[in-house]
């Protein structure tokens, strides 16, 4: 205490007001009583408050609630799922929960992460509330405004304008995103009634060169990795190649309820090796991660298929009995180029180690070898994905179980064609971007499409970018989407929880399931199901095809479901399991769909697959640029979902981006560390992005996650994370006409 | 009394994200923003986190999910100082919404980071459920307990509860509780039922019958931070 002070009190004629005389223990005392009355005020103004008093609080505002049977489609795997729909006491109606269906054998009652997400893609805040008309003059694209680019219409309106576009069958082209099983139907049934061959279907971007090698060998379109088979026989090695089976290989739940299985569940669990350039969920979850050099996955498939077959470890049984091309295939595999010592150098996979892999890979069965995106989006993918398939023959993995199968599907009652005929297959994407550019579409038309963000150069001095502006589009679909930011009238169509429809399971099974879709709420907006949009185009032009299981154009939706699915159960019934299962697959058919009736070796190009370009061949663009798909992108084409985006990267725990993943010593060398700004360029373009540096990567690759970089879906995608497809350049799968996703060149930046 | 608990195969989990979604889903956990989620202001009542170890190419990441411990000796009761977090007599660690003051000191006595902040009130048009059984008839040992969450408010910390109010329904309506060995599960809490390759299992860690037991007895198991002597019940198995 200063000396002052212990003096003040003690002084002989302290200073006083005559007016007001307070005492020192008084002054205290009453601005301490000020002070805590304040404090008291303060604490009760900032003390949480409640609503409502407890007791309204607690009482029950549940009116009811039930479980819908309904099907997901956040995903091309078409879960069978049951919704929880609740009815407060003060009339509201909501959906709050999304379950798999246990009736599914399918996933065996699961669904993935995606299905979750379901409840936003229906409550998303940017849905169009209506028909949506373009204003004259207004720019399309990046700089879309949908408050003010557009005008309202109402749906007679909107319907009589695009009929009046239809002019020329030829001059059409139909665009197909992530739709209904049935509605695919019925677009396909639109094209052929119409007449237009035109038809993409998007989901070719991604697997047309993977399936186009597989039905080199079997002529089957629908082979599918069976994991584990109803009478519980699993796969006991599988073999992947870049393929996230637990992240984004369809059929994702099934892979993801069998995963469970294969690893704990059943005696003798599986061993997985993974050969992957990125340290990828399943390279995590797998016995064993071999990095290689990204592109090389189907030279290893030739070196393990040299050691086999040099070591005569193949299933002779099925090599002579049902197998074609056998013997050349065996020459040319055995040839020092696919030596595991030469494909060493390419792949960078140690040659003792693809003889260890090879050997245990011959000798456990059923052993699979799974080809991923990343293995077949290049332009020899359609003989990448050859040799790995081959790898399956080889082995006798061939429709036996646990092995590959057949997918079988539902005995559909057949289309209302009024004797169309049906053979509408599409077109390739090299065929759809040669119709664009040489100017032979006038209108397109997109359901659900999400072209422009899924394919190479789509901005900048992208072509696709101009293409679309330059084309009178149509969107179909429920919400903002980059594409509907390119379109002249936008049609909102439901979300697949108001809608009607059936789902076939896709390839995995070999057993066929059907699954219904039914509205789990009505329509919260003015939008309609893509199967009434249909025929009420079809009666404006007239088609045929599109009577006769008709009552009303209100209820086309669900009338056509009902008369597609008659053969399969009562339709009560099918309502409220929601889920119709095939007979069990008989395995060991052997049909083979191929000019010989067996399944075909072919080894004609075979040492394509060696011509790779490797990281650091090239010194102005060193790295490779490798994408992949995390479990949380939404397939449907918009990513506009809290819950999806927060959860995004999981093996990196964050949320609302995506990072330029690289090795620490690549990033060393360029003078990058964790966390910093960087521009990824290729000849096409730039983008830029956060860095990530990891250990669990290749050196000299470069991997982005697909999913981002949205400019016009709503609020909680736009402007978040970069599209690594922008920078990409196009460049065709020989075979397949499919765009090589992986085959880019980059180099990167400090920004 | 079941003493309730949780034990995750870390050998099936694939950190597929159903568990945490499942949870917002069900206990109407509301969703954050890039702002929240780089300040870590965002709420989990469950999340997934990735552990990374070694050099390339020897890398190993362990893909951990991570809900409440639900410890026996919960640091984060012990330094309460409003009594607002508690232990049921089944093991549940509660937080009274109510009750809290909003000191966050449970926050620092966590290791495990279990518990959240609400620094803003829940905007309406953040997921709701309007629906939420508020009577429940949660015999809540005298709280009126965390519910009802539709109204959330900000200033007070939140949890994982185990989905106690499923448990306590179930056992009132006589129902089985926790997961069985052969797939024919009892009642569970939303992330257990959620998960695609069932790697997560539910239930009376006192029963040597229950399907907890016989998995903790089948495999070595692992406590997160057993030094600290929490006791956590919420145990992995390790891959």
């Amino acid at each position: 205490m200063s000396q002052a002070a212990t003096e003040k009190p003690n002084s002989p004629e302290p200073k006083r007001s005559k007016g007001f005389h307070i005492s020192r223990r008084a002054f205290l005392g009453v601005s301490g009583g000020v002070a805590a009355t304040i404090l008291a005020v303060i604490l009760a103004l900032k003390r949480p408050k409640l609503a409502e008093p407890i007791e309204t609080q607690t009482k029950s505002v549940l009116a009811s609630q039930d479980w819908i049977a309904t099907s997901c489609l956040n995903c091309p795997t078409r879960c069978a799922i049951q919704v929880r729909r609740v009815r407060t006491t003060a009339g509201q109606t909501k959906i709050v929960r999304i379950l798999g269906n246990s009736a599914s054998t399918y996933s065996e009652g699961k669904c993935c992460s995606r299905s979750h997400v379901g409840l936003q893609v229906l409550y998303n805040p940017d849905r169009f509330p209506h028909p949506l008309v373009r204003k004259a003059g207004t720019e399309k694209g990046r700089a879309v405004d949908y408050e003010n680019d557009f005008e309202e219409e109402d749906w007679g309106g909107a319907l009589d304008r695009i009929a009046e576009r239809l002019t020329s069958p030829d001059r059409l082209l139909i665009l197909q995103g992530l739709n209904t099983t049935s509605n695919e139907d019925l677009i396909r049934q639109f094209a052929l009634a119409y007449g237009t061959p035109n038809v993409f279907n998007e989901e070719g971007l991604e697997t047309d060169a993977d399936r186009g090698g597989k039905m080199l060998a079997d002529g089957q379109p629908d082979s599918g990795y069976e994991l584990v088979a109803e009478d519980g026989t699993s796969t006991k090695y599988i073999l992947a190649f870049s393929s996230g089976i637990v992240e984004s290989e369809r059929p994702l739940a099934r892979n993801l309820r069998l995963w469970g299985k294969i690893r704990r569940e059943l005696p003798n669990k599986t061993r997985v090796v993974s050969f992957d350039p990125r340290y990828s969920v399943t390279a995590s979850r797998a016995d064993e991660w071999v990095p290689i050099n990204p592109g090389t996955e189907g030279a290893l498939a030739m070196a393990i298929a040299h050691v086999i077959l040099s070591e005569g470890l193949q299933d002779s049984h099925f090599v002579n009995d049902y197998t074609d091309g056998f013997d050349t295939f065996s020459a040319v595999a055995r040839t020092q180029m696919f030596s595991p010592e030469s494909v060493s150098e390419i792949s960078s996979v140690p040659a003792d180690t693809i003889r260890r892999i090879a050997r245990e890979f011959a000798q456990s069965k059923p052993a699979v070898a799974w080809s991923g995106e990343a293995a077949t989006s290049w332009p020899f993918g359609t003989l990448a994905s050859h040799a790995i398939y081959c790898l399956n023959a080889l082995v006798g993995s061939i429709d036996v179980p646990g092995g590959l199968v057949y997918q079988q599907y539902p005995p559909y009652a057949a289309m209302p064609t009024e004797g169309l005929p049906i053979s509408n297959t599409g077109i390739t994407f090299r065929k759809m971007a040669d119709l664009l550019r040489d100017g032979a579409i006038d209108i397109a038309i997109g359901f659900n499409s999400n072209l422009i963000m899924s394919v190479p150069e789509s901005r900048g001095r992208g072509k696709w970018d101009e293409t679309l502006k330059k084309l009178f589009y149509v969107h179909v679909g429920p919400a903002k989407s980059e594409m509907a930011s390119y379109a002249d009238i936008i049609l909102p169509a439901c979300t697949y929880l108001e809608d009607w429809g059936y789902e076939s399971a896709i390839p995995g099974s070999g057993y066929a399931e059907s699954r219904i879709k039914q509205p789990v709420i009505e329509s919260l907006y003015d939008s309609r199901p893509t199967a009434r949009i249909l025929f009420d185009l079809a009666s404006r032009k007239s088609l045929p095809g599109f009577s006769p299981v008709l009552s009303t154009p209100e209820a086309f939706a669900e009338d056509f479901a009902k008369y597609r699915t008659s053969p399969l159960m009562g339709w009560d019934d099918f309502c409220s399991t929601g889920v119709w299962k095939g007979s069990s697959y008989s395995y060991r058919n052997y049909s083979f769909a191929t000019g010989s009736g067996r399944f075909e070796f072919h080894s004609d190009h075979l040492e394509r697959l060696l011509q790779v370009g490797l990281p650091g061949e090239s010194t102005e663009y060193p790295l490779r640029l490798a994408i992949y798909r995390p479990v949380l992108e939404i397939r449907s084409g918009s990513q506009n979902f809290p819950w999806a985006q927060e959860m995004y990267l999981v093996m990196h725990g964050r949320g609302w981006k995506n990072l330029v993943e690289i090795n620490h010593e690549t990033a060393h060398e360029h003078g990058i560390g964790e966390g910093s700004k960087v521009i990824v360029q290729s000849v096409h373009g730039e983008i830029e992005g956060e860095a990530r540096v990891v250990e669990g990567m290749q050196p000299g690759v470069v991997a982005i996650a697909t999913g981002q970089g949205h400019y016009a879906s709503g609020e909680f995608a736009d402007g978040i994370g970069c599209n690594p497809m922008d920078v990409m350049y196009t460049e065709y799968d020989e075979e397949s006409g499919q765009p090589s996703f992986f085959n880019t060149r980059v180099r990167i930046l400090k920004a | 009394m079941a003493n309730w608990g949780m034990v995750i195969d870390l050998d099936k989990c694939v950190g597929c994200q159903a568990c945490s979604l499942a949870c917002k889903a069900e206990n109407n956990v509301p969703h954050g923003s890039p702002y929240d989620h780089k300040r870590h202001h965002d709420i989990y009542w469950h999340k997934v986190i990735a552990a990374w170890e070694g050099e390339y190419p020897a890398v190993n990441t362990q893909i951990i999910p991570m809900p409440c411990m639900h410890c026996d000796h919960p640091p984060c009761v012990n330094v309460c100082p409003s009594k607002a977090t508690y232990k049921r007599s089944d093991g549940i660690v509660m937080q009274n919404f109510r009750r809290c003051i909003g000191c966050r000191y449970c926050i620092v006595a966590c290791p495990y980071g279990a518990r959240n902040f609400n620094f803003r009130d829940q905007v309406d048009k953040e997921y709701q459920r309007p629906d939420l059984p508020e009577d429940l008839g949660l015999s809540n040992e005298g709280h009126i307990g965390p519910w009802p969450y539709p109204h959330r408010t900000r200033g007070v910390v939140e949890k994982c509860t185990y989905c106690f109010h499923r448990i306590d329904q179930a056992l009132e309506n006589g129902e089985e509780v926790g997961s069985k060995l052969d797939g024919k599960h009892g009642v569970l809490p939303a992330c257990v039922e959620a998960c695609p390759t069932e790697a997560r299992f539910f239930g009376n860690l006192d029963d040597p019958d229950s399907a907890v037991s016989k998995l903790l007895a089948s495999r070595s198991f692992i406590k997160l931070r057993e030094e600290m002597q929490t006791e956590p019940k919420t145990i992995y198995l390790p891959r």
